[in-house]
């Protein structure tokens, strides 16, 4: 049948058109994937290092600085980082999905562990939420979360420059007791394939998030070795603990968020690329198909002329 | 004889990592020399330039601002905001970051001290590397 054929060859067509938009997507997720998995890598170390200086400063210290304080929980901050952008596969729902898991039951989140001990959180616990990109802070809208601040701006590799706001945010309320706690709900970039949705206690600083921390081998043995220096440190200070302290936790809290966004940078291009990619395959198994039945009604309709021909031939006789 | 595992690490990469013998850092109460065995210490960098002794030599860095950590174990990690190796300076970027770090301290009328403290950082930086890499890319066998 003719018509059959070419709304057939119509529909190839435009599935071809976003094959080739789904593979250029593909193609630029990819490049700013192997930006942003850099950046993540590279400051991987650090973030490491810095939170590894950070437990143990906060183990070894009784002073009671304002960051390092320990409350009963009445208020929690969390900062969910998400993408501005969708077309990323279950990245943003991922990340959501497990954050309103967890607010569902904030009994759970607002704990506070002390040593061996858990500090319960109190009756009435109060969240707010801090977006950073545009799904996030939808998400916080949609679901009535008290949402006090949403960065939607943020770049496709975000700079330290970025990082500063939140975190000066988050520790001036932190400071000021408005929060009691405060968690960055980010997606961990594990690899190209992986990426795992995480919540992480930045404030208090706490011994206990290193263990959910740990993902590795690497981490497990560099924590064994830290456990046995960590008994025989007493830290020095120069030039006095107090000024140290404050000049370092701050820029520790920091580096967290900012590593935290690197990761979810990473993690979204990488889920973009591969949400693109199996949209591309989709595309083209689709084309393939359409083709053999754009075929096969092509050849049906040869098949019905030349019958038709033979069948008039043979009334003619 | 001990030695020291010395690792330095910026937000952006790890700039070295090696065992060394000593290292003169630039903190806020004056420049430090670090053998091995010290004690743990922690403290606060400032813009200036760092040697480090190893066997082969020495090496220079510019550093400005981050800390430092001494572990127990004849560990020495330096977190730093900043650091260049002397002979990987370009004077010239860095002569130009500077002029644009002042234009927008001029520029900017009422500054706010964040903004502020944060230029000022960013001159004290480059000003920090132009004085390095001057001083050791005019050795003739660097």
């Amino acid at each position: 049948m003719p018509v059959n054929t070419k709304a057939i060859k119509g529909r190839i067509k435009s599935v071809g058109s976003t094959k080739k938009i789904t593979k250029a997507m593909e193609m630029i997720a990819a490049a700013k994937m192997r930006k942003a998995v850099n950046a993540a890598l590279d400051t991987r170390t650090y973030a490491t290092l810095a939170w590894d200086l950070l437990v143990s400063l906060s183990k070894t210290q009784k002073t009671q600085l304002p960051l390092l304080a320990v409350r009963p929980v009445q208020k929690i901050l969390v900062i969910i980082v998400t993408s501005n952008r969708g077309l990323c596969g279950s990245f943003n729902s991922n990340i959501i999905k497990k954050v309103s898991a967890q607010l569902k039951n904030p009994a759970h989140i607002a704990k506070q562990i002390v040593g061996d001990k858990e500090l319960p959180g109190s009756e009435n616990i109060t969240i707010d939420v801090v977006g950073i990109g545009k799904k996030g802070a939808d998400f916080a809208k949609k679901m009535n979360y008290n949402l006090v601040a949403a960065f939607t701006n943020m770049t496709d590799t975000p700079s330290v420059d970025d990082a500063l706001p939140i975190a000066k945010m988050a520790i001036d309320a932190y400071e000021s007791k408005s929060y009691d706690k405060v968690i960055v709900a980010y997606t961990d970039f594990r690899s190209a394939i992986f990426q795992l949705a995480k919540l992480r206690q930045v404030l208090p600083i706490s011994e206990a998030d290193l263990e959910k921390m740990i993902t590795g081998k690497e981490d497990l043995e560099k924590q064994e070795s830290k456990q046995k220096n960590l008994q025989e440190d007493t830290y020095l200070f120069e030039p006095n603990r107090l000024d140290v302290l404050q000049t370092i936790l701050p820029r520790l809290v920091e580096t967290q968020i900012y590593q935290a966004m690197l990761e979810s940078a990473a993690s979204e291009h990488s889920a973009r690329m591969m949400a693109m990619r199996s949209a591309s395959d989709a595309a083209e198994d689709m084309i393939k198909e359409l083709n053999l039945n754009f075929n096969k009604a092509r050849q049906a309709g040869i098949t019905q002329e030349i019958a038709e021909i033979a069948g008039g031939a043979a009334a003619l006789e | 004889m001990s030695t020291l595992k010395f690792k330095i690490v910026t937000p952006e990469k790890v700039i070295y990592e090696n065992e060394i013998l000593q290292v003169t850092i630039p903190t806020m109460s004056g420049e430090i020399t670090i053998l091995p065995n010290h004690i743990p210490l922690v403290s606060v960098l400032k813009a200036g330039e760092m040697r480090i002794k190893d066997k082969d030599g020495e090496q220079n860095l510019a550093v400005s601002g981050g800390f430092l950590e001494i572990r127990g174990n004849n560990e020495i990690v330096i977190l730093a905001d900043h650091a260049e190796r002397a002979i990987d300076i370009d004077t010239a970027k860095a002569e130009e970051a500077k002029q644009r770090a002042e234009e927008q301290m001029k520029n900017l009328k009422n500054v706010q001290d964040v903004d502020y403290a944060r230029l000022q950082a960013v001159i004290d930086r480059e000003l920090n590397k132009i004085k390095i890499a001057r001083k050791y890319k005019n050795l003739p066998n660097k």
